[in-house]
């Protein structure tokens, strides 16, 4: 009823090809976008920001950097923390050294250095391949982290081996550090996030796209009709990297606001391995959808007792949480294995044949 | 899509909790770590501050006829949860508890801004003593360079340090490094050769690659640093390498007593230094015995209570009360804010006799507050285990703060240039 297609003629093939061939889906998503513009950020709290809004951000974006590597051109990596590790270094230097530098274009330039790193760890890409190759990244992972804690320089010799944001400004507003407010930091992360998603969703659309496609789904035939496998390996990897490097950056510098080497340990490339997922490798939406589920549902789930006024203690909130939350990931991959992404798909393509199932 | 909509409950759902947390009387708020790779340390913690909050409640009707709203909020001792809890409840608190270099690190930049002190009893950065640079930051009664200066000078009391070679096993985390520049500079002073050992956070159960280093090293004596999972690690794999345990030091936070009951006999003679003590017959434990454990309002059990963490916890708590009542009685008001208590935590005065009034006799040095100082370098005692629990064996001990107060100084003034704009309370004068 609501995604009723019926009079949608598509008389070019322009039209045929557009982003939204479907009307409801572009009325949808101009919704969302004046809910994440306007609405979310005149309505919701410092704690809305900080531990939601923000972060589910953040992650989907770096979640949509190792789609792009995994669910787009089918490499495999665990290395996701460590390349976020090294725009999130490589920013605090740039800041440092150049304290005069915008901290938007230093964020956007530290995923230079993300993707220089990444490029030099998907070589192995180009000999194995599967499990191997996530092998191989996780030698990345071990090695940077490694790195962030020995290399003093990169911290400025801190005596406590963490890095501290700057108070920075843009435009005579602080945008980053602790005098920075909350709605800044969330505009400043929102338009990085859009930017990156429409560049994404063009690039997983168009010939790169396709060439990565084609080497996930089968390399010798990829390889046989014409496409270097390894300029469309290592492209995958330098992206990726980069989108993943900015993601690392804005993590430090827009949300957490200090970091230690540990931060970028293992657990964060399996919490960003799981959204994507859990969201659905090789989609741009299952980013979002994975983020929430994995970010934003335990803070919401914490907060539930309280509203409800259900005397529990913290800490048993805290154990019913991993349990809800474990049994919700099992549950959803039980129901569609290929994610959140396909299975808003499927109820998208149900709406549109309603009331009439074939 | 529609996982849009539940953010936007939760933003509603804030808002609504927002207003309706404004309980009757003083929220001061912990963040707790029940759960995660720390909760064995975390819970005889938490138990003590939470069961000498329940006790004044229960007994005193709260501080100043004020009950005290102790909620715990649940870290993990995970950063991302302790800022989330930070969020949650700095709106109406008077105070903050990080309970993690971590999430220390994250919220103290923060508390500038938000007016709300940190209380950090015995962790957190050293150089939080200038109270004149960290004005919103506690870390009474003692911080890690008045650790590191107690031992070293223990150490000496047992005999000439020239010459001698001490290994200092520690976790490579911010919270090990701490201590490296006080030991540096004590090396060099009275000639002791000093051999940083540090322990990746993922090794800390499996440490035999440290004490292989250890057993050809052959130190004189070795300092440990240690949080968790190391300590046992490192009191279990020191019995099994056969180091003498009397030449072995711990910090407060190594000094678990469930973590020595694992070798039992076998860790005779491991010692800890320590600013609080488990004096069982302290008019305190029979008020919590009388007030909380028999109503039923305590989680804890009779083995927890009588370690050194519970009691540590309870000085804890003990801290907190004494600046909340330092405050009322300057203002004149039961129903303090952040504001007051700041002020409140930087003029606690625990005599001699202000401890015994409070029931708290020989748990803790003597100490004071100041604008200045916001640490009170209480000192401490040594503690040694004797096979089943721990016992005094020095006198009250007291750092040479004197010998590094220069050096906290120039962390402080780093601290600031790096976090500029970062004001200063220059009403205060440097002495302390």
């Amino acid at each position: 009823m609501l995604y009723r297609t019926a009079g949608q003629f598509k008389t070019s093939y322009k039209a045929d090809q557009a982003l939204f061939p479907v009307r409801q889906d572009a009325i949808l998503l101009g919704i969302i976008m004046v809910f994440a513009w306007v609405i979310f950020p005149f309505t919701a709290s410092e704690f809305a920001f900080q531990t939601m809004l923000i972060p589910v951000l953040i992650y989907a974006l770096a979640s949509m950097g190792l789609n792009i590597l995994t669910g787009y051109a089918g490499q495999l990596s665990l290395g996701t923390a460590a390349f976020m590790g090294v725009g999130a270094y490589a920013c605090y230097k740039l800041l440092t050294i150049m304290p005069w530098m915008n901290p938007v274009v230093a964020i956007f330039l530290s995923g230079f250095f993300s993707a220089g790193i990444g490029v030099v760890f998907g070589i192995p890409s180009l000999r194995i391949k599967g499990f191997y190759l996530a092998i191989a990244t996780l030698a990345a992972q071990f090695f940077l982290v490694w790195l962030f804690e020995k290399w003093a320089w990169l911290y400025n010799y801190n005596a406590s081996g963490a890095i501290q944001v700057p108070n920075t400004t843009t435009l005579g507003t602080y945008v980053t550090g602790p005098l920075a407010s909350s709605m800044t930091q969330y505009y400043v992360v929102l338009g990085i996030v859009t930017v990156m998603t429409i560049l994404c969703i063009n690039l997983t659309r168009g010939n790169l796209g396709r060439m990565w496609k084609a080497t996930r789904d089968m390399d010798i035939a990829a390889e046989l009709i014409g496409i270097n496998l390894m300029k469309s390996k290592l492209i995958a990897f330098a992206i990726s990297s980069y989108i993943v490097g900015v993601a690392g950056a804005l993590y430090v510098f827009m949300w957490k606001g200090a970091a230690e080497p540990n931060l970028f340990d293992i657990p964060l490339s399996f919490e960003i391995l799981f959204i994507a997922i859990i969201g659905g490798l090789g989609s741009i939406l299952g980013n979002f959808l994975g983020a929430i589920l994995i970010v934003g549902l335990p803070v919401v789930l914490n907060l539930l007792p309280d509203a409800l006024g259900i005397p529990i203690s913290s800490a048993l909130v805290e154990h019913l949480n991993i349990m809800i939350v474990g049994s919700l990931i099992v549950f959803f991959l039980i129901i569609e294995p290929h994610g959140l992404a396909r299975l808003w798909a499927l109820i998208r393509e149900k709406l549109i044949i309603w009331p009439f199932p074939h | 899509m529609k996982h849009w909509t539940k953010i936007a409950a939760a933003a509603a759902a804030t808002a609504l909790i927002g207003s309706a947390a404004i309980a009757e009387g003083l929220f001061a708020p912990n963040l707790s770590y029940r759960t995660g790779p720390f909760a064995a340390t975390g819970i005889p913690l938490m138990n003590g501050q939470k069961d000498y909050m329940a006790m004044l409640n229960a007994r005193d009707g709260g501080i100043g006829g004020a009950p005290i709203d102790f909620a715990e909020c649940e870290t993990g001792y995970s950063t991302q949860k302790g800022v989330e809890c930070y969020e949650k409840t700095k709106g109406e608190a008077i105070v903050t508890q990080p309970w993690s270099t971590g999430i220390t690190l994250q919220v103290l930049p923060k508390t500038n801004v938000d007016n709300i002190p940190i209380l950090a009893p015995g962790y957190g950065f050293s150089p939080m003593m200038d109270g004149k640079t960290f004005q919103w930051a506690f870390n009474t009664p003692s911080g890690y360079w008045d650790g590191a200066d107690m031992i070293v000078q223990y150490l000496e009391s047992q005999g000439d340090l020239s010459g001698k070679k001490i290994a200092f096993l520690h976790l490579d985390h911010p919270y090990g490094k701490e201590p490296i520049p006080i030991f540096e500079q004590l090396a060099a002073e009275k000639g002791f050769e000093f051999t940083p050992i540090p322990v990746g956070l993922k090794e800390m159960q499996n440490q035999s690659a440290q004490w292989l280093q250890i057993r050809r090293m052959r130190p004189d004596n070795v300092i440990m640093w240690g949080w968790g999972a190391m300590n046992a690690g490192a009191i279990t794999e020191a019995v099994k390498t056969k180091y003498p345990m009397d030449q072995f030091i711990g910090v407060w936070w190594s000094g678990h007593d469930a973590d020595l009951a694992l070798v039992g006999d076998a860790g005779k003679g491991y010692k800890s230094i320590s600013w609080s003590f488990p004096n069982l017959d302290a008019p305190v434990m029979a008020d919590i015995k009388k007030h909380v454990v028999d109503a039923g309002l305590s989680d804890s059990n009779e083995t927890e209570m009588n370690g050194v963490f519970y009691a540590r916890g309870i000085i804890i708590s003990a801290i907190l009360s004494e600046g909340i009542a330092a405050a009322q009685a300057e203002y004149g008001t039961a129903e303090i804010n952040a504001e007051q208590l700041r002020w409140g935590l930087e003029n606690i005065n625990m005599t001699e006799e202000r401890i015994a009034e409070l029931g708290l006799d020989g748990m803790v040095p003597p100490f004071s507050t100041s604008c200045a100082n916001h640490t009170g370098h209480s000192g401490g005692w040594m503690l040694e285990w004797n096979g089943t629990g721990f016992d005094k064996v020095s006198d009250h001990m007291t750092p040479n703060v004197d010998g590094y107060r220069a050096l906290a100084a120039e962390k402080a003034a780093e601290y600031a240039t790096a976090n500029a704009p970062w004001p200063t309370n220059d009403a205060c004068d440097a002495e302390s």
